[in-house]
């Protein structure tokens, strides 16, 4: 237990020291801030205020703002506990590339051990940047229109606790095969690039054709984002109900933000979101199991 | 009395195939205890293969690995806590400092808390890196850093100091550090050490060479026997006439202010030196070189054997 404590220890630190990591990891995030400031807000808030006024409902701007700024944190919540949680990960390839890896494995750690303990960095690693960033949102929900309550808090950590985890373990089991910088390097950029867009950060699934939308619906970390949407939302969809919005306009709402997911025209209810993730993370963490008991058989045959 | 020594290290019948190339090939040998064993051979010639084997990196085809009086398909673990290994190049995390490094290695070995700080003191005493600690390892000079690899492989107090190419790109002073350790160690705690090296003249201080070529054991002996072997000895003649050199009938080349006449061994230069007493009152008998023993050996030179 000392041994992983001390491998662990060793990778968080590699992480928080290495700055090309480590800011590479905060790129989504950057990014998906840099669009809401310039634009994106305002869209979400053209949209919003076009469906009320569409009925005849017009709402206080804290409300607005608290559901602009709702959409916002889960966003970069839901992006960060993915992206950071890969690129932290990809110390396992640095190590491969530094030699760092024959050195550890030249000492009589157990290869589990080894295993482990990238993944266990790179989880407490990116759950230390996701709380940060978590607690930078809640500052900002509060100055622009606070509506959570101590469950939605508590749900949302959860829900990033459970993202992280997916993140590592999906992480981990890509990572695994890399050998050079040039293949970590280019998996860092695909999924800094392009997660953001497959798990519905920057634009709503619910604005992509059907036949994306059900591509997409296979990736659990749609599911992920969503519950992410669903509880950083909740406060300001119960406020609305509570100003007399029907249920069908609070529907559609909802569908156009991502808060309602459809797999297939059939509406996937929350508790299915959480299982699929549990699922996700068991299944990958039970690949990655897999192969490095795999790589283990092959060095001592 | 004395006794000998044991063997620490036994390699029996190894071999090794990646694809087509067989790159170790039934090799056998002995390495004893306190001994400066050195293992030779260029590029490719098989020596990586085997360290990486006798280390637990790499699965072999056939044979047997020995160390400490283990087997390494029997207890892998135990043969690693006896084996510290001092890369060509340093392996150590460039942006954590010496501390750093070398805590988190030291608990892979279940050194932890006093045990560590005391082996720590030790070895900062020793290598003279007591005022590094705190810096980042990637911000130190070469020399600085050669250190520190060598205290991590010193870290769980081995009993079999393997140094892959240790002194390659150092300066003159860290590379005389880096041997007075060694010596050191060998004298203070009996410690074997396995070097590989492209440099002759550290090889002929070994007490022991393997000289591998294509996987295969060429030659083997103390660098005496080896040289005796291998190449003849080197008569320099001084403040003679090139004419009587050529009547001694054997080869020899013209120096600056000298001759270098060829023999096959110590017995024949004794018997030209006897029978030609007015000719040599000036001159010096030496062994041939581990250069030439390589050279003779393997039909290879081997790359940056000569060094400024």
């Amino acid at each position: 237990m000392r041994r992983l404590w001390a491998l662990t220890r060793r990778n968080i630190k590699l992480y928080f020291k290495d700055k090309g990591m480590f800011f590479t990891s905060l790129i989504t995030p950057v990014i998906l801030l840099v669009l809401y400031i310039t634009f994106l807000s305002n869209v979400y808030e053209d949209i919003f205020l076009g469906m009320l006024s569409g009925v005849g409902i017009t709402v206080p701007d804290k409300l607005v703002q608290g559901c602009v700024g709702g959409q916002l944190v889960s966003s970069i919540l839901a992006v960060s506990s993915v992206t950071v949680a890969f690129c932290s990960n990809l110390l396992m390839v640095q190590d491969k590339v530094t030699g760092a890896r024959r050195d550890l494995t030249m000492t009589p750690v157990n290869s589990t051990v080894l295993a482990l303990s990238y993944s266990l960095a790179a989880f407490l690693s990116t759950i230390i940047v996701c709380l940060i960033a978590a607690v930078i949102c809640m500052i900002y929900l509060a100055a622009v229109g606070w509506y959570l309550t101590a469950a939605d808090v508590l749900a949302l950590i959860l829900d990033v606790i459970l993202l992280t985890l997916f993140g590592t373990a999906l992480s981990s089991v890509v990572n695994f095969p890399l050998s050079t910088s040039g293949q970590g390097s280019a998996v860092g950029t695909i999924i800094s690039a392009g997660y953001g867009f497959l798990c519905g950060a920057y634009m709503p699934i619910s604005s992509f054709s059907d036949g994306l939308r059900n591509v997409i619906m296979f990736l659990p970390g749609t599911y992920g984002t969503s519950l992410l949407r669903n509880h950083a939302l909740s406060g300001v969809f119960a406020e609305l109900e509570s100003l007399g919005i029907s249920t069908e306009v609070m529907t559609g709402i909802r569908d156009s933000i991502d808060c309602n997911l459809y797999f297939f025209d059939n509406n996937v209810s929350q508790g299915v979101m959480y299982l699929v993730l549990v699922v996700a993370i068991l299944l990958c963490a039970g690949i990655y199991a897999l192969m490095n008991a795999a790589a283990a058989r092959k060095r001592i045959k | 009395m004395t006794t000998m020594p044991n063997n620490v290290i036994e390699i029996s019948h190894l071999s090794k195939r990646f694809g087509d190339i067989q790159a170790v090939d039934d090799l056998s040998f002995r390495v004893k205890e306190g001994e400066l064993f050195a293992f030779l051979g260029i590029n490719g010639a098989g020596k990586s293969t085997t360290i990486n084997i006798m280390c637990g990196q790499l699965s072999k085809d056939k044979g047997s690995v020995n160390i400490s009086g283990m087997d390494l398909d029997n207890c892998p673990d135990d043969i690693k806590r006896c084996l510290g290994v001092v890369f060509q190049n340093s392996v150590l995390d460039k942006d954590l400092t010496v501390l750093d490094n070398l805590r988190s290695r030291a608990a892979l070995y279940g050194i932890y808390g006093t045990a560590f700080r005391r082996r720590l003191s030790e070895l900062a005493e020793l290598l003279e890196f007591g005022d590094l600690l705190k810096r980042s390892v990637g911000k130190l000079s070469g020399g600085q850093r050669r250190r520190i690899d060598i205290a991590r492989a010193l870290l769980h107090d081995p009993k079999v100091l393997i140094l892959d190419e240790p002194t390659t790109g150092l300066d003159p002073q860290t590379r005389r550090l880096l041997w007075d350790v060694v010596a050191e160690l060998r004298r203070g705690e009996n410690m074997t050490v396995f070097l590989t090296t492209h440099y002759m003249e550290e090889a002929a201080d070994a007490d022991f060479v393997v000289i591998l070529d294509g996987g295969k054991l060429a030659a083997d002996g103390t660098p005496l026997e080896l040289k005796n072997r291998y190449t003849g000895d080197f008569i320099t003649l001084y403040g003679v006439d090139e004419r009587r050199v050529e009547a001694l009938g054997v080869p020899y080349e013209a120096l600056r202010d000298a001759y270098r006449v060829s023999v096959a061994n110590t017995a024949e230069a004794t018997k030209l030196i006897v029978e030609n007493p007015e000719l040599f009152c000036d001159y010096e008998i030496a062994k041939g070189k581990m250069d030439d023993v390589f050279l003779a050996v393997t039909g290879k030179k081997l790359t940056g054997a000569t060094r400024a």
